[in-house]
């Protein structure tokens, strides 16, 4: 599938006024809020979303309907919806873009969610480096208190309901979504053992829905424009709109609003291609926990079961291009220096795993390794990956999968460090 | 009711029951160190990683501790998969580990050194620079920290958090340089806080009570209960050389679950004290003059012979045991026929958990035995209502209004386990014995009836109450048995509320019974 430009999670964004309720009431901004609130009742809203099938934009693609549909029937506890914009997989940038551009779209999302599910509240988890996206959400939550779209007696309804910024102190954990609700909580961002799962029990031991920023924010476009308008976009495997978050050594980085499929070469071109007139090394297509695809295995189309089949994921689409002088084992260590920095301690294979790489990939990095230290990196890496058994959360895959994809596809470059006794790129 | 198969073996269990818990009834024992009966469940170590037989699995193993039974599921605890899950697991812990173990308390008692043996991979693959973390840390006068040995299961922090209801303990840091730390600055101060002491599962977590006193191998375990109040919680008396070396709690369900106060616990040094009374004394020209206890029994039966019964009255500590209170009582209403008997009340504060109020460890026992609080003693001594004073166990040392008031008797009997200020003062002393050196039962504040066993021989000459009793019972012609087993079956015959309590179930499991008719005896 080629590249096909949608103008929906940030339209109106090259607008000096786009963050305003005026300009986004003026591009049909809560239409979907006022046709849910006076002409369909929650599971209607429910059955729309779930028959649009937008797949989760947090990374992992679960179906955001499906998901609302686990809450508990007749349970006498709050519902609470917690938007996840931690946004702190590297190479990430897509929710500020909403957040800071278009805050409203995300606010209605978060609306008519809350109205699905049966809630009346909801909390906004922002990244705590993201203070623009912070200040832009604040205000567009006095607007829209103002215009009478939050608060008590929503457009004369019944339903009142208040969303919250709530702000992250900076921990990539966070953003796993028991972890998430820990920090929101007031406790440290500690993910959370499952089951049972939040939709069951989750902020303050209520039925929670969590969702990413991207997620909710095409929740109006499905309720204005019915789910078959939604689906008539990307794939069958994800359909819909998507964004794309490009980064690293490429001509023009920024984040692209296309249709979910993408072809990711195509994608590069669009984005000038590889800077400085240099060749492609590869691409880490899903923010820095995916796995590297090589130049030769690009030809993809950026949905989840594509990106999947091509042995990556499509995780946040935030897409880092390496040109040829990116030395890999470099590249590498910083990412392991990163998750066992980001690591939060509790399960042991995380905690001490990541660490152990680390230290091995460091050795590696200064001509220090041996060849059995190649094979004992993919090995400690191989051994904390698998969510489930060996740890509480996906934190420790996210580790495991560029440790053990950069060895599988570069281990030359592993190789030659150790036989040289130094970088090869550094001279 | 869902039925799953575990290492080939079936069984049917309760709904809500995890694979853990399913496997401890089949016998098979799921190595775990976060994972603890008393405590929520935390997930975090993952030793306990079982199979899941299922061919759709892209990873078969997950952690049993929070694996709830299904019906149908089929669990291998050993096979191949389910044994590099936990070597795997392992590796890590110890990568960072100072393996430290000639110097450390834990030795012997550890899971660490256990599993590892049992499950580990036979040499370490690790040849980087360990993690350097906080080491000798004061937790509190009793609790030390070594950062380095700790493997942060959090049993520590959540007891406190979910058991005791403070978060006294916290962790700090985050990945590979996380630590267990006192929260806030603050100190571990609750009266329980030595638990985590027995909950850490390596040597993280020592006691100052106990470091380097011996290595734990060398101790011998009787199983027992406390004394210091109440509660009677069930303990492990530590012995080694003659001495007690330290108290643990043991298990059950009904008195103290996993746990004992901290005072209890440090309450055993009297047991090794100097003070003890390892002979019989008289009183000869206003000195203590040595005699043997035979001769030293017979000339309190003596004395107390003399008195008209009228004037005498006995104390009963309900610090003894229900035997010991039988036949003490017994002496005194049958034998001596004294005007009054009862024991002195001690209270102090308790709380909603284990601590009771009543410090007398076997108030419960005395009274339905049929000896109640002592009232206006000093009084009646100094009314010259009491001439004669018997006291079973016990001392008043700190009582001022007491203490005056014995110049004023003819004569004073003790028995009592160590020469008080009290005993100096009496004409005839029997040396008696503490908790861990005697057989017998008492009976809690809830009405549970739980068993001491002799952890020691006692002191030189000094004999088991129940011996010094059932001699001056002897005295007066009355042949009673002197063993726990034999008194207990006589008091279960003549006190109503221990009929239906048999020997063997107290005294062979070393289990708690209540009985209804200890409960209906209030
Ligand atoms: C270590 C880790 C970090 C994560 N960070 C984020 C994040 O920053 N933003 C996000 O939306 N989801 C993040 N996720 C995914 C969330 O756990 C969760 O799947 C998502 O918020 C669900 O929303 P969705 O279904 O709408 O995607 C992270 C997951 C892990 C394991
Ligand atoms: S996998 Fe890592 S980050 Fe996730 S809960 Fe376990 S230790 Fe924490
Ligand atoms: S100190 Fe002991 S109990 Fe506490 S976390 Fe460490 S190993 Fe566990
Ligand atoms: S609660 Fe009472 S019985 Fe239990 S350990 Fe403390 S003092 Fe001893």
């Amino acid at each position: 599938m080629s590249l096909k430009p949608t103008n929906i999670l940030l339209r109106g964004m090259e607008k000096e006024s786009s963050a305003t309720i005026e300009n986004y009431i003026s591009e049909d901004g809560y239409k979907a809020l006022e046709k849910a609130l006076k002409e369909m009742k929650p599971e209607e809203i429910v059955a729309e979303v779930a028959k649009a099938r937008i797949r989760g934009r947090g990374g992992a693609g679960f179906e955001a309907g499906r998901k609302w549909g686990f809450l508990p029937k007749g349970v006498d506890k709050p519902v609470y919806l917690a938007c996840n914009a931690d946004e702190s997989e590297p190479g990430t940038f897509k929710d500020r873009h909403i957040m800071e551009h278009c805050p409203h779209r995300l606010l209605e999302g978060c609306l008519l969610a809350c109205y699905a599910i049966g809630s009346k509240t909801g909390y906004i988890y922002v990244r705590g480096e993201f203070p623009g996206a912070q200040q832009s959400l604040w205000r567009a939550i006095d607007e829209a208190h103002e215009k009478g779209y939050m608060g008590e007696k929503i457009l004369g309804t019944d339903f009142s309901c208040e969303i919250y910024v709530h702000t992250g102190a900076g921990a990539y954990v966070c953003g796993e979504e028991t972890g998430m609700l820990s920090s929101i909580e007031g406790g440290r961002g500690h993910p959370r053992l499952k089951p049972p799962f939040p939709a069951v029990e989750g902020l303050f031991r209520c039925p929670t829905i969590v969702n990413n920023v991207e997620t909710l924010s095409n929740v109006p476009f499905v309720i204005h424009e019915g789910a078959d308008a939604f689906l008539a976009l990307g794939t069958d495997d994800t359909p819909g709109p998507k964004l794309f978050c490009v980064s690293g050594h490429v001509e023009k980085p920024g984040c692209y609003e296309f249709e979910a499929g993408a072809n990711l070469k195509e994608l590069l071109e669009h984005c000038g291609g590889v800077w400085k007139g240099r060749k492609l090394k590869g691409i880490i297509p899903g923010g820095a926990s995916a796995h590297i695809l090589k130049p030769d295995e690009i030809d993809v189309s950026m949905d989840f079961g594509s990106m999947a089949r091509a042995g990556s994921i499509l995780g946040s689409a935030g897409m880092i291009v390496l040109d040829e002088t990116t030395c890999i084992v470099e590249l590498l260590r910083n990412a392991l220096e990163f998750f066992a920095h980001e690591s939060c301690g509790q399960c042991t294979p995380c905690r001490e795993g990541t660490g152990w790489a680390k230290k091995i990939v460091t050795r590696i990095e200064a001509g220090e390794g041996t060849m059995e230290d190649i094979d004992k990196l993919w090995e400690v890496a191989d051994n904390f990956e698998g969510m489930g058994g060996k740890t509480i959360c996906a934190l420790a895959d996210a580790a495991a999968w560029p440790t053990k994809s950069y060895v599988e596809k570069f281990r030359d470059e592993f190789e030659e460090h150790v036989r040289l006794g130094r970088c090869p790129m550094k001279g | 009711m869902p039925t799953l198969t575990i290492d080939g073996r079936e069984i049917t269990v309760d709904p809500g029951t995890t694979v853990i818990q399913a496997a401890e009834e089949l016998g098979i024992y799921i190595p775990r160190y976060c994972w603890h009966p008393g405590l929520k469940i935390a997930g975090n170590c993952r030793i306990c990683q079982v199979e899941v037989v299922n061919p759709k699995l892209k990873f078969p193993c997950t952690i049993a501790c929070n694996l709830m039974c299904g019906d149908g599921m089929v669990i291998e605890t050993d096979s191949d998969e389910a044994k590099k899950a936990r070597a795997d697991v392992m590796e890590f812990l110890l990568i960072n580990h100072p393996l430290d173990c000639p110097i450390c308390d834990q030795a012997g008692e550890c899971t660490l050194q256990e599993f590892s043996y049992e499950y580990g991979h036979d040499k370490s693959r690790f040849t980087e620079e360990k993690v350097h973390k906080s080491k000798r840390v004061q937790f509190s006068d009793q609790v030390s920290f070594d950062g380095e040995r700790c493997i942060l299961c959090t049993r520590c922090v959540r007891f406190c958090r979910d058991v005791v209801g403070n978060e006294e303990l916290c962790l700090v840091e985050r990945g590979d340089h996380e630590e267990i730390a006192v929260a806030n600055g603050g100190g571990l101060t609750n009266p329980y806080s030595m638990n985590v002491i027995d909950l850490c599962p390596v040597g993280a977590l020592t006691s100052s009570d106990f470091r380097f006193k011996s290595r734990v191998w060398f101790l011998e375990e009787t199983p027992s209960a406390c004394t210091s109040c109440a509660r009677n919680c069930a303990v492990d008396i530590g012995t080694r050389w003659d001495k007690v070396m330290r108290l643990k709690p043991r298990e059950n369900e009904h008195v103290n679950k996993w746990w004992m106060c901290d005072e209890g616990r440090l309450n055993y040094h009297y047991v090794n004290a100097a003070d003890r009374l390892g002979y019989a004394y008289v009183q000869q020209g206003g000195k203590l003059v040595r005699t043997s206890v035979d001769d030293a029994v017979a000339m309190a039966h003596e004395l107390i012979g003399k008195l008209p019964a009228e004037k005498l009255y006995g104390l009963i500590s309900a610090r003894l045991t229900n035997e010991e209170i039988f036949l003490a009582k017994r002496y005194l209403d049958q034998v001596a026929g004294a005007a009054g008997v009862g024991f002195l009340p001690r209270i102090g504060e308790g709380d909603d958990f284990l601590i009771s109020a009543d410090r007398n460890p076997n108030a419960r026992g005395a009274g339905l035995i049929g000896v109640s609080a002592a009232k206006g003693l000093a009084a009646d001594i100094k009314a010259g209502k009491v001439k004669g004073l018997v006291i079973f166990g016990d001392s008043f040392d700190h009582d001022e209004e007491l203490m005056g008031a014995l110049a004023d008797l003819d004569f004073l009997v003790v028995m009592d386990y160590r020469l008080s200020e009290t005993a100096k003062q009496a004409d005839v002393i029997l040396p008696g014995v503490t908790f861990a050196e005697k057989e017998g039962s008492i009976t809690n504040i809830d009405g549970w009836v739980s068993k001491l066993n002799p952890a020691l021989p006692p002191p030189a000459e000094a004999r088991r109450n129940l011996d010094l009793l059932a001699g001056l019972l002897g005295r007066a012609g009355q042949d009673v048995p002197d063993t726990a087993e034999g008194v207990f079956r006589l008091l279960a015959e003549t006190v109503s509320a221990f009929t239906d309590i048999s020997y063997g179930e107290i005294f062979a499991a070393s289990r708690q019974v209540a009985t209804d008719a200890v409960v209906k005896a209030d």
